[in-house]
């Protein structure tokens, strides 16, 4: 088990697919931690050194993603709702945002639109 | 099991049990340049086929698992290339060759008889079995401490890579020692052989590189014996790689600490002082169009045929690399036609003779399948006399 920012991935799984796992971190910026530490793409979590490892949390660490990136959602939902904005108040009802038919096909809004979203 | 599939599409069968045995001659030192040889096929000796093996000269795309052992067909460029290497040996010249041709139509099969060459006349050969591991981003880099521009290295590649250059190399590098004084990460001893000294490089991959630069300087040191320097799928090597430096930017496949040594091989700026050649085959199956190579091959093959630049470079084609340009410079340049009827019927024969062939080799068959074959490329009478089954 190798330990990346307090979570432990098993040695056979990519590094790639490892830091994806974050959320906040998509293809674009796993990428470029990689080429940042000269990982190639392929690279298993058990065969970087351990060295690597820690440069890797600590620059995760730094970047503003999980929950603090979560938080930052959260606070900018609440932000419109308490402007009493239209948005905000859309966002609050479980609604759709942008202008779209409430007729049918609002699940999705459904399903995401809350003021306490998950993410 | 990881790997395990990889590894089966990647076997080699070079002996099929079920496959008639066929009388054939040898290769041998002294009938590498035999002019009567040409149209026939003939066996490669068995020292020779684990040192090839090694090397990795078979390709899994060949078709050696339907004969009872490996042979090659003696064509007429063969023997052309067996006279260069062996003028070569003699004058302890080197040249400098890229060997291209149509898709299948044997420049492969012309490696390895390079290859094949070397090995008899007991020269070193350093091969790159396939220039793509080297640039689609699938095997580990790092940067080397202290160069400027960066330059990369390789470690697992390379220690693979020695770990191959030692096996295939057995017999001669072991009646080679240790010349100079290295400055290496790790002690050895003043007196082992070459083939130790690849052994520990392809133990620690961390120390791969220092210590393949330190062999290449013995084995170039006066008194070695010649080397052979070859690489399969030459357009992978001439343009950027798949990989990205830290700043995210592709990474010039030049900037490779062992591409960057071959290339330095093939513009002749790495000099094999005891003599020996750098032969680079073109892929025309996958390999990525590189326009310097083909306005490369264009001229060259210009200036062999009429002596007179007709083509010039385009000043509006963008795709040109530059650093591929400079390595590209004054090469010789093999093209691989097809067979001509004399090679193909030995070829046929051969099958025939093997039983993998069920017809009547006469004239009439030989010329059909010559021409349906677009006027002789191998491969392709290959597909339709021996793949193929109506």
């Amino acid at each position: 088990m190798v330990f990346i920012l307090g979570v432990s991935f098993h040695e056979s799984r990519l590094v790639k697919k490892c830091l994806e796992t974050f959320y906040g971190i998509g293809h674009q910026h796993s990428s470029q931690i990689l080429a940042k530490h000269h990982i190639f793409p392929g690279a298993k979590v058990g065969s970087i050194p351990s060295k690597t490892i820690t440069a890797i949390t600590a620059e995760l660490s730094t970047l503003k993603i999980e929950n603090d990136l979560r938080r930052q959602l959260r606070d900018n939902l609440q932000r419109l709702k308490d402007m009493g904005t239209y948005r905000g108040r859309r966002h609050a009802m479980g609604l759709p945002v942008r202008g779209q038919r409430t007729r049918s096909q609002i699940s999705t809004a459904r399903q995401l639109n809350r003021i306490e979203r998950r993410g | 099991m990881p790997g395990e599939r990889k590894a089966i599409r990647k076997r080699i069968v070079l002996s099929n049990t079920n496959a008639l045995s066929v009388q054939m001659e040898d290769l041998e030192k002294e009938t590498l340049t035999d002019r009567r040889l040409i149209g026939s096929v003939v066996g490669l000796p068995e020292n020779v086929v684990d040192s090839l093996r090694a090397a990795e000269a078979f390709r899994p795309t060949q078709v050696w698992g339907l004969f009872r052992r490996p042979g090659v067909l003696i064509r007429e460029e063969s023997v052309v290339l067996g006279e260069k290497l062996a003028e070569a040996e003699e004058t302890k010249g080197s040249f400098r060759m890229v060997i291209d041709g149509d898709r299948i139509s044997g420049k492969s099969m012309m490696l390895l008889h390079a290859m094949t060459t070397a090995f008899l006349r007991g020269w070193i050969v350093v091969n790159i079995p396939d220039a793509q591991e080297l640039v689609i981003a699938g095997t580990e880099y790092a940067p080397i401490e202290g160069t400027s521009p960066i330059m990369y290295s390789q470690n697992e590649y390379t220690a693979n890579w020695l770990g191959q250059i030692a096996k295939a190399n057995n017999t001669v590098l072991h009646g080679l020692q240790l010349s100079q004084k290295h400055d290496l990460p790790i002690p050895i001893e003043n007196d082992m052989s070459l083939v130790r000294l690849c052994e520990l490089g392809a133990r620690d991959k961390e120390v791969s590189w220092p210590i393949f630069k330190a062999f290449w300087s013995e084995i170039t040191a006066a008194g070695r014996p010649p080397i052979l320097v070859s690489l399969d799928s030459l357009g992978q090597v001439l343009q950027t790689s798949m990989y990205r430096d830290a700043a995210y930017k592709l990474i010039h496949s030049h900037d490779f600490a062992i591409v960057a040594h071959f290339a330095d091989c093939l513009s002749g700026k790495n000099r094999l002082a005891n003599g020996g050649a750098v032969i680079a085959a073109t892929n025309r199956s996958h390999d990525p169009i590189s326009k310097s190579l083909e306005l490369a091959v264009k001229q060259s093959l210009e200036m062999k045929q009429g002596g007179k630049l007709l083509t010039k470079r385009d000043p509006y084609e963008k795709k040109y690399d530059e650093r591929a340009d400079r390595v590209l410079q004054g090469l010789e340049i093999l093209q691989l036609k097809g067979l001509s009827k004399v090679e193909a019927r030995g070829l046929m024969e051969y099958w025939a003779k093997s039983g993998v062939f069920r017809s009547r080799v006469d004239e009439k068959i030989v010329t059909e399948k010559w021409a349906v074959a677009g006027n002789g490329i191998v491969g392709e009478i290959e597909r339709n006399a021996l793949m193929m089954r109506i």
